[in-house]
């Protein structure tokens, strides 16, 4: 049971804000702010999203730059108050289209009506969008979407290609579009991200994958779906030893450690032929989660060399390798390597024909950053980045930089090679044919190489 | 409508309010909504618009809901402000609680709820009646909310009408919504009241059991946090429960999960059965892990609990220690709480895996994941005997990279080690000298200094090292002083030489004569003392073989554990903290209105709550490491103040003798004075278990009531209290009753200071004192005490011969009364008189007459009273006059009472 709702900007201003109990003062979003933003002396320091202040508990997330806040007395489900923050943030998405300071403010009426509805006297009542529709009367006022980010993992089919249908993951599910009817359209996004971590050697020390199918329904009349999964999908790592890798990849089947469904969902015939059904409420949300440890390839190998070159001088090459097929293109590389405190310059030295790529060496954490606008399936792109040190090293370059890091986003492209074999709708009628979108991306979650 | 609501928000050129007012009186609709709606905006972002209260009323009758919407959250915000006004609204909520839309039936009881004006609860009572019975499922889930809303304004009112009752009607209802709704609020009255309301029997568990399948995410949330609360019969309830609960941890949503794993690992306690408990702890892991890929905030308040389930049950996660390896975009939050696990599930299997994490981060950027690195490191060495070795090269490795605050955290890790592998490890000593003079942290000096003074005989220069800091001493910090103070005394005694003798002059006149520090300086002195007077001495002391220390910096108490396990996916887990120590929420003054009330602790399980909170607050503080990551950095979550005894106290003997005395007391701090054995007042057989032994007494001039609890029952006791009846003397408490928490079996003893005329009793004196005695578990046991005048006699009743006799003269011989008692022999005379003037009844004179000894005293009792006393015997044979003469002839008989308690001794 929580006692206020507030949303805070970046600057700590209130956008939104909802006392539902009258037990803490009215000062707390001030006081929150203050507090998060010097957690540390230098600033530096992340709070954490769970902390006590004079006898009143401050949860927090962050969505898009804004702090979506809750506070209590009590000794309440933390995660519970959590996972209603990130919940209330999709809510009001999907009312609104696109979330951000501007569009909370331009509806902050609608915005109000939907916090009375999704909790009562503290007390969570539903944030299903879906049941929401039933109690919310005010319409909602859908802002310019072209140069907005929109929330969440989904935001990322905006940047790719233009297959991705772009303006659809920022269209409010109850808006009626401009021309009057709505298109009949539903995305099932499968995303994927990637923790990976490569010993000096280039081993795979961890590897692991979070995956979640995510579904958004613009279907009138809520027909059931079906989706069906790889036919070979097993789950649980029974009867097989924890951590294999000896199992040779690409062959064999997808062993997920552990998955969990959306409420919606029903398995009736999942174990025999890994499909779920289920009639998707309105709005965004997720189907299914899902962790895999299983031995995958991984989409890049990464390759660091330290060549001392005297006392105060070295050269450090890192060598990129793209994994995947040629017909695939990774977009928005970041590759971040720590150099040594004592790094006073670094000069840059890339592969002839290069284009699209940046290289800094950031004096402030002493970091080199080297950004790629895109990667080609099977190709291979090196960086050479000579440094000069303002004290002697004692041979301790090694130990004193790196690790290297990656982040990078993949469209089209799952490690894991969990599928959708089929989307099916319900047929209405003969004609009713609606659009259907499945979309595949994978990212870097940590994604790192020792060196 | 058109265009945007931030439009309300631009102010307009002339007086916003006299224009508003005008809009709001518009004879169009939508002219009106939209005044309504630049009013909410006005509201929102501060301005004043409470002076619209009328015009906004008035848009209250309409059909349409988004403009009621907008006048409820209106009167909400301002009825409190101008209760007065607000009773124009109430026409219309209780004609909108009627309405045929049920939404709009349900919205005003909501609205009403939320305006905690009198006026306007007065009106609530019978419409929210009816919305309990509504066809509506959506009315009557807001209905069961309501009366949560109505036992917060007024928690009588809730009581006297009923709502309990239809409340828990609404647990068998055949909507899901409504059921959860039903549990939320029975669970929120039931936490602010002190009377079982909403218990849960085997028949609710398998109704809500089945409600659970149907229910909303959330509301399987409050379901399950409801029935962790049920304890389970036996092993086959507790596996049925189980089993019912277990499909829960598939669910997407992390509440869910981390209730349902509360609600099974609390059942597991019952389960005897070794295959279930395994096979339970398989299905948990999985789950458990899978919650560490979601959002990082929910990762920390995962990774919180999982810290807690591991310390009681290991095996769950033991194979899984991969997925506590930090990422490199984790946030600081989650990488140190993931450090801490590691260490947890650290074994001797894993071990060189998790070194090499560890060394890996002990290179990274962040500092403080950087020193939680290096110091995890030493933990597993104390940890792990057969890695130990390993984990210290590791820590040379990283000494070696010369980066200033790991050496200096290594070095303060190496000192434990040596402590708990004493004599194995000191081959490194060397190189740990390398890197003295760039230690400036506090911590790492002490520590070094410690190292050299323990190991003084093998290190070849040691009186050189200690002698660099000497130079120093006076601008060190306390620690290292006092560590200087001790390695310097170490190494004189390992190397009795000049060098150091004279090392150890300076030092005691340091630590003597030039500080203000009182430890350094205690320290300092005995140490001299020992050196001056016997220096093997000193050696057997200082020198002495110290005990082998052990990982124990990263273990809960264990009935903290216990406790915080019972709390598993609240804020307690978070906090590592027991609910009572941060939760502040002041409780309703939900009035008890029958004292026979107090449940039983063991049978509804409500009571829990509060005897946990006396336990609590007795269990020892958290190691410093085991502080959460957030209470490492600030003092929160800061310790609630000592919550002020319960406003309306509960007047024990109040229906009894219509009395209204204050002076009830709660328990504070416990304290256990000793004493000589106290008569028994209250056997164990009519105490139900609980036996108390007391005596009023006079220690140091002061009235004590000395008690003595032994808890003879099966359950703990704790939330003593106690209260005194009128009496003569008006006695009562003068202080808190301090009495700790009794677990069966143990007793307590406690000196409660009395005054005195304060609930004075009319009538003629009397030796009677009634007490009543209750606590949080037990109904109140009654008891009948006496009165020993002794205790009252003060210590100022010494009478000049001279005043003596006049008082004597002056009183009427009506005042004088004596009494015979034919069996006390006295026997010593200098014994009686000690005896008496123990008791402050003071000695003025004797005379012969006949074969009779005729012995003057004097008394005083609070007041002013004098007793004047004459005691006539004869030494050696039974038989004993006492006459007296007093102000106050109606104390006669107490007297008599106490003089006779006084000569048989």
């Amino acid at each position: 049971m929580i006692s206020q709702f507030f949303v805070l900007s970046q600057r700590g201003d209130n956008i939104v804000f909802r006392d539902y109990r009258g037990e803490v003062q009215k000062g707390s979003a001030e006081i929150f702010f203050r507090k998060v933003k010097f957690w540390k002396e230098d600033g530096q320091e992340e709070a954490p999203p769970v902390f006590n202040l004079d006898g009143v508990n401050y949860f927090h997330v962050k969505v898009v730059g804004l702090f979506f806040v809750a506070t209590t007395r009590v000794n309440v489900s933390p995660s519970l108050v959590l996972e209603l923050l990130q919940r209330i943030a999709r809510v009001i998405k999907d009312y609104l289209g696109i979330l951000n300071e501007d569009s909370l403010r331009k509806n902050f009426v609608l915005v109000y009506e939907l916090l009375d509805e999704v909790i009562d006297f503290g007390y969570v009542q539903t944030t299903s969008t879906e049941m929401l529709k039933s109690y919310v009367f005010n319409e909602p006022i859908v802002i310019d979407a072209a140069r907005l980010q929109s929330l969440g993992p989904a935001s990322i089919f905006m940047q790719g290609g233009k297959r991705m249908p772009g303006t659809a993951v920022t269209k409010s599910v109850v808006a009626t579009e401009p021309g009057g009817r709505t298109r009949e359209e539903i995305f099932v996004d499968i995303i994927e991200k990637i923790s990976i971590t490569f010993s000096s050697s280039g081993y795979i020390l961890t590897s692991e994958i979070d995956g979640t199918i995510q579904m958004k329904s613009y279907l009138t009349g809520n027909p059931e779906i079906r989706v069906a999964l790889n036919d070979d999908l097993g789950i649980g790592k029974d009867g097989r030893p924890t951590y294999d890798y000896r199992s040779s990849s690409g062959s064999g089947a997808v062993i997920l450690d552990d998955c969990n469904f959306h409420e919606s969902v029903h398995l009736d015939s999942f174990d025999t032929d890994k499909t779920l059904s289920l009639v998707p409420p309105d709005g965004e949300f997720t189907v299914m989660n899902y962790r895999m440890t299983q031995e995958f390839t991984p989409p890049f190998r990464i390759n660091t060399l330290i060549e001392e070159a005297g006392a105060l001088k070295a050269e450090v090459i890192i060598k990129v390798r793209a994994e995947f097929s040629s017909s695939i293109t990774a977009n928005t590389i970041m590759v971040l390597m720590p150099l040594p405190k004592y790094t006073s310059r670094a000069s840059f030295e890339l592969e002839p024909g290069a284009v699209g790529q940046t290289m800094d060496f950031k004096e402030a954490n002493k970091r080199l950053e080297w950004g790629l606008k895109k990667i080609v399936g099977g190709s291979e792109h090196t960086l050479r980045a000579k440094l000069t040190f303002s004290q002697e090293s004692h041979g301790n370059i090694t130990k004193e930089s790196g690790p290297v890091s990656m982040t990078f986003t993949i469209p089209m492209y799952n490690a894991s090679r969990l599928q959708v074999k089929y989307l099916q709708i319900a047929k209405k009628s003969g004609t009713y044919n609606p659009y259907r979108w499945v979309r595949y991306v994978t990212q870097a979650n940590s994604y790192v190489a020792r060196i | 409508m058109s265009g945007h609501d931030s439009k309300y928000f631009s102010t307009t050129k002339k007086g916003e309010i006299p224009e508003l007012k005008e809009e709001l009186n518009s004879q169009y609709k939508d002219k009106r909504k939209d005044a309504v709606k630049k009013v909410i905006a006005a509201m929102t972002v501060g301005k004043d618009v409470s002076s619209l209260f009328t015009d906004v009323v008035n848009c209250m009758q309409t059909e349409n809901l988004e403009l009621k919407k907008l006048v409820y959250l209106y009167l909400i915000n301002y009825a409190k402000s101008q209760p007065d006004l607000a009773i124009l609204a109430v026409n219309t909520f209780v004609k909108d609680s009627q309405d045929p839309n049920p939404l709009i039936r349900a919205l005003a009881v909501r609205t009403m709820g939320c305006i905690r004006v009198d006026k306007i609860t007065e009106y609530l009572c019978d419409p929210l009646q009816r919305c309990l019975k509504d066809d509506d499922p959506y009315v009557r889930k807001t209905a069961a909310i309501c009366v949560a809303k109505l036992y917060d304004i007024n928690a009588e009112l809730v009581e006297d009408r009923g709502f309990l009752e239809s409340l828990k009607d609404l647990i068998s209802d055949n909507n899901p919504m409504v059921v959860a709704n039903a549990v939320a609020a029975l669970a929120e009255i039931q936490e602010n009241s002190n009377s079982p309301v909403f218990e849960i029997t085997s028949h609710t568990l398998s109704k809500l059991l089945t409600a659970l399948n149907e229910c909303t995410e959330w509301g399987q949330v409050f379901i399950l946090d409801a029935l962790s609360r049920y304890k389970a019969a036996d092993a086959r309830e507790a596996e049925n429960i189980v089993e019912r609960v277990t499909p829960r941890l598939q669910h997407a949503n992390c509440a869910v999960v981390l209730s349902a794993v509360k609600m099974i690992l609390q059942q597991m306690e019952l389960i005897s059965s070794t295959d279930v408990v395994r096979n339970l702890c398989k299905k948990m892991a999985p789950p458990l892990v899978t919650l560490l890929s979601a959002e990082p905030e929910i990762q920390y308040v995962a990774l919180r609990n999982i810290n807690l389930i591991v310390q009681r049950r290991p095996t769950i996660l033991a194979h899984e220690i991969k997925v506590f390896f930090c990422k490199y975009n984790d946030p600081i939050y989650v990488k140190m709480e993931k450090l801490e696990i590691m260490i947890k599930l650290a074994s001797d299997r894993n071990i060189d895996q998790v070194l090499l994490e560890f060394k890996e981060y002990a290179t990274e950027v962040d500092v403080d994941f950087v020193r939680k690195a290096v110091r995890a490191i030493g933990r597993c060495a104390i940890k792990l005997e057969r890695a130990a070795e390993r984990c210290i090269s590791v820590l040379l490795e990283l000494i070696k990279i010369k980066v200033n605050y790991v050496v200096q955290e290594a070095i303060i890790v190496i000192k434990d080690i040596f402590r708990r592998y004493p004599n194995t490890y000191e081959s490194i000593i060397a190189t740990l000298c390398e890197s003295l003079d760039t230690l400036d942290e506090p911590e790492a000096k002490a520590s070094m200094i410690w190292i050299i003074g323990e190991y003084a005989e093998r290190i070849d220069n040691a009186d050189e090292l200690l002698e660099s800091f000497l130079e120093s001493f006076p601008e060190e910090p306390a620690q290292v002083q006092l560590q200087l103070l001790t390695a310097t005394v170490k190494l004189f005694l390992k190397k009795p030489t000049e060098g150091p003798q004279q090392m150890i002059q300076v030092v005691l006149n340091n630590a003597t004569v030039e500080t203000d520090n009182p430890d350094l300086r205690d320290r300092a002195y005995i140490y001299w003392r020992l050196l001056s007077t016997d220096p093997e001495a000193a050696k057997d002391v200082v020198l002495a073989e110290k005990p082998v220390i052990s990982d124990d910096s990263n273990q809960l108490d264990s009935t903290l554990l216990d406790e915080l396990l019972a709390n598993i996916a609240t804020l307690s887990s978070v906090y590592h903290k027991p609910p009572e120590t941060f939760v502040t929420r002041v409780k309703t003054t939900a009035q008890r209105t029958e004292d026979d009330d107090y449940p039983e602790g063991s049978e509804t399980g409500y009571s829990e709550s509060s005897s946990h909170a006396a336990d609590g607050v007795a269990s020892p503080p958290t190691s410093s490491s085991s502080v959460p990551y957030s209470g490492a950095r600030q003092p929160a979550p800061a310790p609630a103040p000592a919550p002020a005894p319960p406003a309306p106290v509960p007047d024990l003997l109040g229906d009894l003798i219509g009395l209204d005395n204050n002076a009830i007391v709660p328990i504070d701090q416990p304290v256990a004075p000793s004493g000589p054995p106290l008569p028994v007042l209250l056997p164990a057989s009519s105490g139900q278990g609980l036996q108390i032994c007391a005596q009023l007494t006079r220690q140091d001039g002061q009235i004590f009531y000395s008690l003595l609890f032994e808890n003879g029952s099966q359950i703990p006791l704790d939330g003593f209290m106690i209260q005194f009846n009128k009496n003569t003397f008006g006695l009562a408490a003068a202080g808190p009753l301090q009495v700790p928490l009794l677990q069966p079996g143990a007793s307590a003893r406690t000196l409660l200071p009395m005054v005195m005329f304060q609930n004075m009793s009319q009538g003629p004196p009397s030796s009677l004192l009634q007490v009543a005695v209750k606590n949080n578990q037990q109904p109140v046991s009654y008891f009948n005490d006496k009165i020993p005048l002794q205790a009252f006699f003060t210590e100022d009743g010494r009478m000049e011969r001279g005043s003596f006799l006049e008082t004597w003269r002056s009183l009427p011989d009506s005042n004088e009364i004596s009494k015979d008692f034919p069996d006390i022999v006295v026997n010593s005379m200098e014994a009686t008189l000690d005896r008496l003037a123990a008791s402050n009844i003071f000695f003025i004179a004797k005379r012969k007459h006949a074969n009779q000894d005729v012995f003057y005293f004097s008394a005083k009792i609070p007041r002013g009273v004098p007793f004047l006393i004459e005691l006539t015997t004869v030494i050696g044979t039974p038989g004993v006059k006492c006459a007296i003469k007093t102000p106050g002839p109606e104390m006669a008989p107490l007297f008599f009472e106490a003089i006779e308690t006084l000569l048989k001794g």
